[in-house]
């Protein structure tokens, strides 16, 4: 569980699961006693911590703050929390990202390894006040998921017959105006 | 036997849905989902005009994220509304994969969160859009959500009522199996056994579903169709799966 990690407790209580084929193929998750209640049983779920997490921003600075994505959960925050190494790849550097900037949530350098000035990095996913989302591009993707030759057709499309000057030349997207 | 109403399988459904709605409850609805959103929006439009819902993926009315399963952990959602691909005598639903788990013949996007909310919410309605024999097993493949709870583990689960094109099933908790509740009246017994692979315990005679009205259906086709494409819920259902007026 990835907030137990964020926290760095060993597991956190959960309510459901059990009884599920989920619980029972899974080797993270029990049923064990309330410590402060017997009579109560909970199960428990052990924490997550990722070696690396990756987030796409839409700004970064040079001390490693970081801003991204407006989401209502923050639950990049506890990814990047949880995780060993984060590193944060960006549309653009700027000068300082603030705890009080608009327009997305603040990560603050204390959780960030290393981060990467990558304009058009979410391609072919869309950055909100950026760029769309390709969607043909995610539809041939979709459309070579169903075979590993036809997978491999496409990174060797995409991915390892082009470098990274050509793949945001050719497939790089028009900024959207604000 | 009464004709089946003009209505197609959403309408009849939302209508069935919207009528277990209670006034001043908190509901809520996860992803695809368009059918009871169209449910909690009538009843809304008619019965319970107080009623709280959150229903994923919605412009208007998604604006909580976790706090939709922390509400329920705390005990207080009311209803929601779960669906699966296989649903079973004990009440076991699976949304992972058909066949073996190791080798499937069939792998299904899955879920997690249902498999919590099937324990917290008091209340909990399965709709399905096909009543047949490969949806109502025996036992289901893979059970992506169980009814079974282990002894001392704390549920705030209910009660659990399936509604299909065909039927209503209440949940016996002391058999440990759904029973059958009430037959369309456009439906018998025999079809909805013929059509279901487990023993419904059924009655020879099962009370009818009061058919759709016309006044539902007006509704749902007028102010719940607009009040869905005006605040992005499921706009393209609305505008193609609920019929004009």
């Amino acid at each position: 569980m990835i907030q137990a990690g964020s926290l760095g407790i060993p597991y956190a209580p959960v309510i459901g699961l059990a009884g599920t084929d989920l619980y029972r193929r899974r080797d993270d998750v029990t049923i064990t006693p309330n410590p402060f209640d017997p009579e109560e049983h909970t199960v428990v779920v052990r924490a997550l911590n990722p070696d690396v997490a990756i987030f796409h921003a839409t700004k970064v600075d040079r001390s490693g703050n970081a801003l991204l994505r407006w989401h209502p959960d923050n639950e990049d925050l506890q990814v990047a929390r949880a995780s060993r190494r984060v590193i944060v790849t960006a549309e653009e550097v700027v000068d300082q990202v603030s705890p009080y900037d608009s327009g997305g949530v603040f990560l603050p350098t204390i959780n960030v390894t290393a981060v990467v000035h990558a304009p058009g990095g979410a391609h072919p996913t869309g950055v909100n006040g950026y760029y769309e989302l390709d969607r043909e591009h995610v539809l041939e993707y979709q459309r070579c998921s169903v075979s590993d030759e036809l997978f491999r057709s496409f990174l060797d499309k995409y991915v390892f017959g082009v470098t990274e000057e050509e793949y945001a030349h050719r497939y790089g997207r028009a900024p959207v105006k604000v | 036997m009464p004709e089946k109403p003009d209505c197609n399988v959403s309408e009849l459904l939302a209508v069935l849905i919207a009528r277990e709605v209670k006034d001043w409850e908190m509901c809520a609805c996860g992803a695809l989902s368009q059918i009871p959103a169209a449910g909690l929006l009538l009843a809304e439009a008619t019965h319970a005009p107080h009623v709280q819902f959150i229903i994923r993926s919605s412009r208007e009315f998604d604006q909580v994220g976790y706090d939709m399963h922390f509400l329920a952990q705390r005990g207080q959602m009311d209803l929601f509304f779960v669906s699966g691909i296989q649903i079973d005598a004990e009440g076991n639903f699976n949304l992972h994969v058909i066949g073996n788990a190791d080798a499937p013949d069939v792998r299904m996007p899955g879920a997690y969160g249902t498999a919590m909310l099937y324990y917290t919410a008091k209340r909990i309605i399965i709709f399905r859009t096909e009543h047949t024999r490969r949806t109502f097993v025996e036992k289901v493949d893979f059970i992506s959500g169980s009814l079974k709870t282990p002894e001392k583990v704390k549920r705030h689960t209910q009660s659990v009522k399936v509604i299909t094109p065909m039927a209503i099933m209440d949940y016996d908790w002391a058999a440990g199996r759904f029973r059958l509740g009430s037959v369309h009246p456009w439906h018998t017994v025999q079809e909805v056994q013929d059509n279901t692979a487990f023993d419904l315990g059924a009655p020879p005679q099962a009370p009818a579903t009061p058919a759709p009205t016309v006044e539902e259906l007006r509704t749902l086709r007028t102010v719940v169709r607009e009040r869905m494409i005006d605040t992005g819920t499921y706009p393209v259902f609305a505008r193609e799966g609920l019929q004009p007026a």
